[in-house]
């Protein structure tokens, strides 16, 4: 099925916040009624995680004519469960590092505030992370419109953690900072770089990806309570094996659940840069309100104000977000230039200053009547000109260049 | 496996319908409208030459392709 391109990254996206807010409202149950304990949280959740992908994986990976169940579902690129591949390695050792520390983090705040929409929103800020590293990683200066629209989803995300009680807490505000946000943003660069690399000249999988993930991340999680447990003389490794046995089920599910959660989210940056994918699942704050009040319905968290400013926060900081989203996506150029070298002039040279332009996405060497395709994506026309027309006017073996801007665009999912 | 690049010039009015036919073809990884020289600029991968032949044939056989220039893909670096 073709479907255009930006359609199945919203929808990747969005269905990834969904899932995100329905793990928040469990992970809220689970932690003030059965595991109230965060570090052990955390491990049984790495612990539990490992045997539910595992099983999910197995099951993906049924053949049904010829294709793995997974690839027919979840992801095209799926064919089965496999090992680690020693490339992969390096890429999953930080982003493990990252899961296990974010998700520590995230359980202690929950821990602290019980509310899930008031939770998920500060985590939003790292939005302006990932653009500030993207620029240096991905020889992308982020554009106006970039940050504007970072900044927007920000401030939104940040209205929208004033909590519907009132209530503002600083040492959320530390915790997420300085853990959970420098621990996402290694995550999400991470994972993105393991969902571009090719396995077996094929995309690799986000199945894949996910449980390995969740391998790593358990390791490394053990490793965190260990030291912890070792410097203060607690036992919450312990807790945690204790608490996977005595509530396998409630932690089996919100893993089973932000299994599915991670896939898309993977598969989405996959397609868009981090920054944006992360401001689309800013989205996740917007629906967990309404779990945030089927909990405080039950009594598991306090009972929301009637405060007409709350309120009215509560909305202003929900259109910030989606607005910001809808700038996000309005503002994307991307063109094809058909290029044209004199002869006498290295292919992999050129090839080279080619790739090095700032906003180029794909170079590729052909034969027929052009010598060079290029693929660009830039914010704004005037960015695509002073930086990249420049740039190719300054590259001597090019003889002549064509610049096509894509209209519209359909891709094979 | 053989990337290759279908750049498609199409006569005036019949953009619309001949891209529906190119969705429902195989071997098409993606289709892109554009602005210049180009009308539709199709990216497919085949197994072999011969089966680029023939998609390309396919695509000439739509309604309102006037003229194909095909770009095999020799080497590629992409994000």
């Amino acid at each position: 099925m073709k479907i255009r391109r930006k359609y199945l990254f919203y929808i990747l996206a969005f269905t990834s916040a969904i899932i995100a807010a329905g793990v928040a409202a469990i992970d809220a149950v689970i932690s003030s009624v059965y595991i109230p304990n965060s570090l052990a949280f955390s491990f049984s959740c790495f612990l539990v995680g490992t045997l539910i992908s595992l099983l999910i994986l197995l099951i993906f990976s049924i053949p049904i004519k010829g294709k793995s169940l997974g690839s027919k579902i979840i992801d095209p690129s799926f064919k089965r469960l496999r090992l680690v591949r020693k490339e992969e390695i390096k890429y999953h050792i930080p982003a493990g590092i990252g899961n296990a520390i974010l998700t520590i983090g995230y359980l202690s705040l929950l821990s602290i505030f019980g509310d899930p929409s008031t939770v998920l929103p500060f985590s939003q800020i790292v939005i302006l992370y990932l653009v500030l590293i993207e620029s240096i990683t991905e020889k992308n200066i982020p554009t106006l419109s970039e940050i504007q629209s970072s900044v927007i989803v920000t401030f939104g995300a940040m209205l929208g953690s004033i909590s519907l009680t009132g209530i503002i807490n600083l040492e959320s505000l530390a915790i997420v900072f300085l853990v959970i946000n420098p621990a996402w943003v290694m995550f999400s660069i991470y994972q993105r770089k393991l969902k571009m690399m090719k396995i077996d000249k094929h995309p690799n999988d986000a199945l894949n990806i996910r449980f390995w993930n969740v391998i790593f991340a358990c390791l490394f999680t053990a490793i965190v309570v260990f030291i912890y447990d070792f410097i203060m003389g607690t036992s919450h490794i312990l807790g945690g094996i204790t608490a996977s046995i005595e509530h396998f089920g409630w932690v089996a599910l919100t893993m089973g659940v932000t299994f599915f959660s991670y896939v898309f989210y993977i598969r989405a940056l996959g397609i868009g840069k981090a920054s944006v994918t992360q401001a689309v699942r800013a989205s996740t704050f917007l629906f967990a309100i309404p779990f945030s009040l089927m909990l405080s319905y039950f009594n598991i968290i306090p009972p929301f104000s009637t405060d007409p400013i709350m309120i009215l926060i509560k909305m202003i900081s929900t259109i910030l977000v989606i607005l910001g989203i809808v700038s996000f996506a309005l503002t994307l150029i991307k063109a094809y230039v058909f290029i044209n070298t004199k002869p006498g002039y290295p292919i992999e040279e050129i090839m080279q200053k080619l790739w090095e332009i700032g906003g180029v996405t794909r170079v590729t060497a052909t034969a027929g009547y052009y010598d060079f395709i290029v693929k660009i994506r830039t914010r704004t026309l005037v960015k695509g000109y002073e930086k990249i027309i420049r740039k190719l006017d300054e590259i001597e073996a090019i003889k002549e260049y064509k610049w096509e801007s894509v209209l519209k665009e359909w891709e094979n999912i | 496996m053989i990337n290759a690049y279908i750049l498609t010039i199409m006569r005036p009015g019949q953009t619309d319908r001949a891209i529906k036919e190119m969705r429902k073809l195989g071997n098409i990884e993606k289709i892109s409208v554009v602005a210049g020289e180009y009308d539709i600029v199709i990216r497919v991968r085949v197994k072999s030459l011969g089966n680029l032949l023939k998609v390309t044939d396919k695509i000439q056989l739509i309604d309102g392709v006037k003229k194909t220039t095909t770009q095999v893909i020799e080497k590629e670096l992409a994000l």
